[in-house]
């Protein structure tokens, strides 16, 4: 059993149960069931670009703004999901230490995969919609659109890592995790282009991973049609950092560990 | 063989932390009946959880040569909002076992027919003891865990468990926590005695339980 293929195995199938009861302890199974992780970035997205396009008109520095506004917002709302989802969920989960082939980095990764499915379904709805409207362009480079979000989803994992053992260990983190999410909206790339800061603004946005991650998803849907600047190295980097301080802390939090 | 290495486990408590348990060394045999004894708040539920791996030790390590259930006890192991049948399914896929083969069993043994349609926090503490010994007993394994929960049930459960794990399942070895001198005594081939976090394994099982009574 503990040889790799055996443990894959078990990997595989743990997921997959986990994966089921989750949907099923948060969906249920009325009406649309699991469908239901994709409605809520699919509304935020069609929402608030809707609100943009009154406010701001058709189009904003030569691209639809509803498609401007969609292709970010899908990200972000990951990102706020994912990162609230991650709160707590070790003592929310803790009955599941029972199966010793269960691990806490299950229930990270099982509600960071239900948040990033979901969110890929409504990307991929939405474009779809926006485009038979003609608002959404046939994206010019899938392999950046797809590179851009996986890099934007690495660094959004990295930290749930990190942010779910210190909410175990902190009550305060559960306290200004909201108004930490607003806060760094400006610095997640969402409304706008590196390019059309200023220059000492665009040297800061150098250093969010969001940004990286997003310049390359927008390049992969506008082309070049907008000015798009990015780099593999802060986005790599930072998850990769996020990711052996979270993983540390998962294993100090599961000794300390208090079951019911 | 399970073997417990001078494990400790202290919980934080207040500013400072409180050792339930202060090193412990002992072994259990493939195929033996182990009675842990101790009064409340010895540390019997919570050695229970350490070699079931739901906790683990501050200090120490246990190994496990063979599959050990998960602790079979008042609460754990079921997710409430889900229903008995939903619960199955769940351990069924995470043990890989065929889910019709562990429906059929559970609904055999425990008897609760339609109840087991509704969420599993809606069921008492006897019907959930039900649940999870027949889950347990449908996955098979090499050695059970069982805390105090056999007692919660009533005397056609009683006689199911006796039936299946003692005839049926004799073979395999068992940990059993219990304030019941007569079950230790008829069930088991040794006894733990906890006492102010140390433990003393007896071969003579009434000499464990004449320790135990004057505590």
């Amino acid at each position: 059993m503990n040889t790799l293929p055996g443990g894959w195995r078990i990997q595989r199938r743990v997921v997959g149960a986990l994966m089921v009861r989750e949907l099923v302890t948060r969906f249920g199974r009325e009406n649309i069931g699991f469908l239901w992780m994709m409605v809520e970035p699919l509304l935020f997205a069609v929402l608030v670009g809707i609100l943009w396009r009154f406010m701001k008109g058709p189009e904003e520095h030569g691209v639809s703004i509803i498609a401007f506004v969609a292709s970010g917002y899908i990200p972000l709302t990951l990102f706020r999901n994912a990162v609230n989802r991650s709160v707590r969920v070790f003592s929310v989960n803790s009955s599941l230490m029972y199966h010793r082939q269960i691990k806490i980095l299950d229930f990270i990764f099982v509600r960071f995969l239900i948040e990033m499915i979901g969110a890929m379904m409504a990307y991929l709805f939405i474009a779809i919609l926006l485009g038979m409207l003609g608002e959404f362009p046939m994206p010019a480079d899938l392999g950046a659109l797809l590179m851009g979000w996986f890099l934007y989803c690495g660094f959004t994992f990295s930290l749930c890592l990190v942010l779910a053992p210190l909410s175990e260990m902190s009550d305060v983190l559960e306290k200004i995790m909201p108004v930490t999410t607003y806060i760094m909206i400006p610095f997640s790339g969402t409304f706008n282009m590196t390019s059309w800061l200023t220059p000492s603004a665009q040297r800061a946005m150098y250093y969010s991973p969001f940004v990286q991650g997003m310049e390359l998803m927008r390049h992969g849907i506008f082309g070049d049609r907008i000015n798009a600047q990015w780099n593999f190295g802060v986005p790599v980097a930072a998850s990769m950092i996020c990711m052996v301080i979270g993983l540390a802390m998962c294993r100090r939090v599961r000794r300390e560990l208090v079951v019911e | 063989m399970i073997a417990c290495e001078e494990i400790t486990k202290c919980y934080p408590m207040g500013s400072g932390r409180k050792h339930v348990l202060k090193g412990l060394d002992f072994d259990i045999r493939p195929g033996e009946h182990v009675g842990f004894l101790g009064r409340n708040g010895a540390g019997k539920t919570t050695l229970i959880k350490l070699i079931g791996g739901v906790e683990m030790p501050t200090s120490g390590r246990i190994r496990r040569n063979m599959s050990v259930s998960w602790p079979l006890g008042f609460g754990g192991g079921f997710q409430g909002s889900l229903t008995g049948y939903d619960n199955a399914r769940f351990i069924a896929r995470i043990y890989g076992h065929e889910y019709r083969e562990i429906r059929d069993f559970v609904e055999d043994f425990t008897e609760l027919g339609p109840q087991l349609r509704m969420p599993v926090k809606t069921y008492s503490s006897g019907m959930r003891a039900r649940l999870a010994f027949a889950l347990s007993l449908a996955i098979e394994f090499d050695c059970y865990l069982i805390d105090e929960v056999i007692m919660v049930g009533d005397a056609n459960f009683h006689k199911k468990c006796h039936y299946e794990l003692f005839e049926k399942r004799g073979d395999r070895a068992l940990v059993l926590a219990s304030h019941s001198a007569d079950l230790i005594r008829e069930f088991c081939d040794r006894a733990l005695v906890l006492h102010q976090g140390l433990g003393t394994l007896y071969s003579d099982v009434n000499e464990a339980l004449d320790v135990y009574a004057s505590l």
